[in-house]
């Protein structure tokens, strides 16, 4: 096991004692924090101690089942008859203290009748937390809408409704040296496979930090090149889209304090996927999906484009489209690439000022921003129109990723694109997507290739990847991932058909 | 050395990508000059020749495929240690290792000097060569599956260009093409021969066989793909006689990128410039394979590590972008190593087979004898 930061062992026995110094060692420990409530009480001549941190615990539980009988009994109690007797669940006898005072951190109770050899605790925890809310950073327009929040049981509790099966396995990790949280690996028993759920498990297992403050960070502990500006795995605060991939026999991982979950082993393509495509008819939900790859090509590739040609090859670009271009760019003093690095820094500024101001401020930041100081960019002759219109859109196809790591990935690889564009032209360009798909068949995620189902091919899997299949031709599971079972549903009754009139 | 080059079940590449890496290859630079130096020969025949040397190539594919069946699981150094001994087996493989190189920098030259004549010509070599050669490092250090994933992106990334000939097709005089049969036989395979220059890059089935899962599904990819190339070939052949006058095509250096000159569209003109730069992914897996090729080679035949032969590969490259610059120097280099390919890459296998046959029957009647 992991090595603990402090010594918890349970062979040693701290009992019997005093009540008094029992009091004092219990408070040494916690840092004599004024939060503990520890309350004396006499019953039929024994001294019982119960002690809690005050907010931790669920006040009416306390009074009613454990006070209420505690102190209403008339016989003399001992450990196990308070367990026995006591109606609450999550009763434990301990042997060590300090065992038993962490457990008062996360909301237990503790009782100790003096000169017991043992001591006893109830879980009665009282958490704070929000209730389910809608999704916000991933917004759909058809499905549910209901997402992650804060608290790990409220989130398994979600799961287990979607995934009614006894096949759902949730291993739980405890991660985290100092501050310690609980991480649960989430997969089907009967799907997923086993490589992958061992190399996950070890790679929860061997991970040695102080503490995980999110899902978001822990993905980029246990993923498989730091070094990449492409997130390798799907981080996704809607349940709906986690019980897919896991359905389809993937893997999720929950933290708990995180609102959001991680699914792994992710593809490149995996991150243009949204769950409302499926929620579509097939055949819209494949156009909207072929759509957000024209947008991402469109993204990366506009922008630079345009400075290389305005720089270098005049002559790619028709004469009466030139002369337009001209007559826009007249006034401007700068070359197009300082021209366009000035534009897309505009962009992003708005957009992460956007982002961090409040829902109702940022909205009309946003459009005063872009209107106002784009037209006002324009006629103070520091921009031409036409790249207004360049930057605006690549900008505009950059958020239809439905992943918010993804499409910031394509904005800030916009830069480097733009910069090499202005410095050699389109020939850097197609060197700069040389090296970015390199880039990409060289990557994996959770040890499978990255850029699945394209490289290493796999035809049958491109209708779940580049587009969607109406569901009669579409009864297999995607074979990238291998899971155990292929089938979704037999092939022949799905392509059944009626006859006329039957 | 061993023989027979077991590889790790993980580095193993399914058969069917032969088809991509072997039309990947073969269509670099050679095709984009192949009509010109056809015509010269063959004339309005070309097309012809074009095809001899289509049915020759599959020859030489399937004299290939026959030496690689012989063994179980071995690349071409493995089969010259076999058949002449590890001395002369290991020289040889040393030769044929130079040649590669010597092909592998032709080509960058080449196309350093394409995009310098089309579109920079103040650009100094170094500049686009030190670009590609940190990316032919950063790939070949993937491994062989980057290399072949390469090989099969890149075909499709680079594969539509093919289609907007289409408009060249339509200025075509077919009157160009007649008299048929003026050539004689010897200036047809005398065009042949120049066309095998776009063939040349076939070799690499005889590093890639140990690496390939389904080994028994090896002869059609093969073939398929040297037929791909023969038909990418002969259209360019076709259209570049009926498109072009013939003193034109004859003093032509880039047939097919003036072919490109004449697509034009309400949003682009020029679209050769597009094609010059896009040719970058048309030729790209041709760097990463001849590359991969000499580490891994390298490392069968001496044992160096891979990464220490790429790193050398890398800086010789760099070198000999920057100091080879005279055209004289340039065309030499470019002649000699495509005279060189023709032995090497085309007739070697064919001497080749009957030796590995003599070898085999020999070998079998030892061991019976034993």
């Amino acid at each position: 096991m992991r090595k603990r930061p402090f010594s918890k062992d349970k062979d040693i026995k701290s009992f019997p004692t005093t009540i008094e110094q029992f009091k004092s060692i219990l408070e040494k420990y916690l840092q004599n924090s004024t939060d503990i409530s520890f309350t004396q009480y006499e019953v039929q001549g024994q001294k019982i101690a119960v002690f809690f941190i005050d907010y931790m615990v669920d006040k009416n539980l306390l009074d009613d089942k454990l006070l209420g009988t505690l102190l209403a009994s008339k016989t003399d109690w001992d450990a196990s008859s308070i367990l026995n007797e006591v109606p609450l669940d999550g009763g434990k006898q301990h042997i060590n203290l300090i065992e038993l005072a962490t457990t008062l951190l996360s909301g237990s109770v503790g009782v100790y009748v003096e000169n017991e050899d043992q001591a006893v605790s109830f879980s009665i925890s009282k958490l704070e937390k929000r209730p389910l809310g809608k999704a916000e950073t991933e917004s759909l327009v058809l499905g549910p809408q209901v997402s992650f929040t804060e608290s790990l049981s409220t989130n398994l509790n979600v799961i287990r409704w979607r995934l009614g099966t006894h096949d759902l396995v949730t291993e739980k990790f405890i991660i985290g040296e100092r501050g310690q949280s609980e991480v649960r690996l989430v997969y089907l028993k009967s799907l997923a496979n086993d490589t992958d759920v061992q190399t996950m498990r070890q790679r929860l297992k061997d991970l040695v930090v102080d503490e995980v403050e999110d899902a978001s960070v822990l993905s980029q502990y246990i993923e498989d090149n730091n070094s990449s500006l492409f997130p390798q795995y799907y981080l996704t605060e809607l349940p709906d889209r986690l019980c897919y991939a896991v359905s389809k026999g993937r893997l999720g991982v929950l933290v708990d304090k995180s609102p959001t979950s991680i699914i792994a082993p992710s593809t490149f393509f995996s991150f243009f996927e949204s769950t409302e495509d499926i929620y579509m008819r097939w055949n819209i939900g494949s156009f909207l999906r072929m759509l957000r790859f024209v947008a991402m090509f469109i993204s990366f590739v506009v922008t630079p484009t345009y400075v290389a040609c305005v720089t270098f090859h005049y002559e790619v670009i028709p004469t009466p489209l030139l002369a337009s271009l001209g007559s826009s760019r007249a006034q401007v003093p700068f070359p197009p690439i300082i021209e366009a690095m000035l534009l897309e820094l505009l962009i992003e500024l708005l957009r992460e000022s956007g982002a961090r101001l409040p829902t109702k401020v940022g909205q009309t930041i946003g459009i005063v921003g872009g209107i106002v100081l784009g037209q006002a960019a324009v006629e103070a002759g520091l921009t031409s129109n036409v790249l207004i219109i360049v930057v605006a859109s690549s900008s505009l196809a950059s958020f239809t990723a439905p992943s918010y790591l993804m499409g910031s990935a394509i904005r800030v690889i916009r830069f480097p694109l733009i910069l090499i564009a202005g410095l050699i032209g389109l020939i850097g360009v197609t060197l700069g997507l040389i090296f970015f798909f390199i880039h990409l068949i060289r990557m994996t995620s959770l040890g499978r290739p990255y850029l699945l189902p394209a490289y290493p091919v796999n035809w049958k899997d491109m209708d779940d990847s580049f587009f969607r299949l109406p569901f009669s031709l579409n009864n297999t599971r995607s074979t990238s991932f291998r899971p155990k079972d292929m089938n979704r549903y037999p092939k022949k009754k799905a392509k059944k058909k009626k006859d006329i009139d039957e | 050395m061993e023989v027979n080059n077991v590889v790790k079940p993980n580095l193993q590449i399914r058969a069917f990508y032969l088809f991509f890496i072997i039309v990947n290859i073969q269509t670099g630079l050679g095709i984009l000059g192949a009509p010109r130096h056809i015509f010269q020969e063959a004339k309005q025949d070309g097309w012809m020749s074009v095809l001899i040397c289509g049915v020759l190539m599959h020859l030489v594919v399937f004299a290939m495929l026959f030496i690689l069946k012989k063994y179980e699981s071995a690349d071409l150094l493995g089969i010259q240690v076999d058949i002449f001994g590890t001395w002369i087996g290991k020289l040889l493989g040393t030769l044929y290792l130079v040649y590669i190189f010597a092909t592998l920098l032709s080509s960058l030259i080449n196309y350093i000097q394409i995009v310098q004549v089309f579109i920079y010509p103040q650009m100094p070599s170094w500049m686009l060569g030190s670009l590609l050669v940190i990316l032919i490092v950063y790939t070949v250090s993937g491994g062989v599956r980057t290399a072949v994933g390469i090989a099969f992106v890149f075909f499709f990334l680079s594969f539509w260009l093919f289609f907007f000939l289409y408009k060249t097709v339509g200025y075509m005089e077919l009157t160009s093409f007649r008299p048929i049969l003026e050539a004689s036989p010897r200036d047809l395979l005398l065009g042949s021969y120049q066309a095998g220059y776009s063939f040349i890059g076939i070799e690499i089935l005889f590093f890639l066989y140990p690496f390939i899962e389904d080994k028994k599904k090896v002869a059609l990819p093969a073939h398929l793909g040297v037929a791909m190339t023969t038909f990418l070939v002969l259209v360019v052949m076709i259209i570049s006689i009926g498109y072009f006058s013939p003193t034109a095509l004859e003093h032509m250096l880039w047939p097919v990128l003036t072919l490109f000159k004449v697509v034009e569209y309400p949003i682009i003109e020029r679209f050769d410039l597009i094609v010059v730069t896009q040719w970058a992914m048309v030729i790209f897996p041709n760097f990463i394979l001849f590359s991969w090729i000499i580490t891994y080679g390298m490392k069968r035949l001496y044992g160096f590590t891979q990464r220490k032969t790429l790193l050398v590969v890398a800086s010789l490259l760099l070198i000999g972008i920057t100091f080879i610059k005279k055209q004289l120097l340039i065309s030499t280099l470019l002649g000699s190593v495509s005279s060189a390919g023709f032995w090497i890459a085309f007739i070697y296998p064919l001497l080749l087979l009957p030796l590995v046959l003599i070898k085999k029957k020999f070998f079998s009647k030892k061991g019976n004898s034993e």
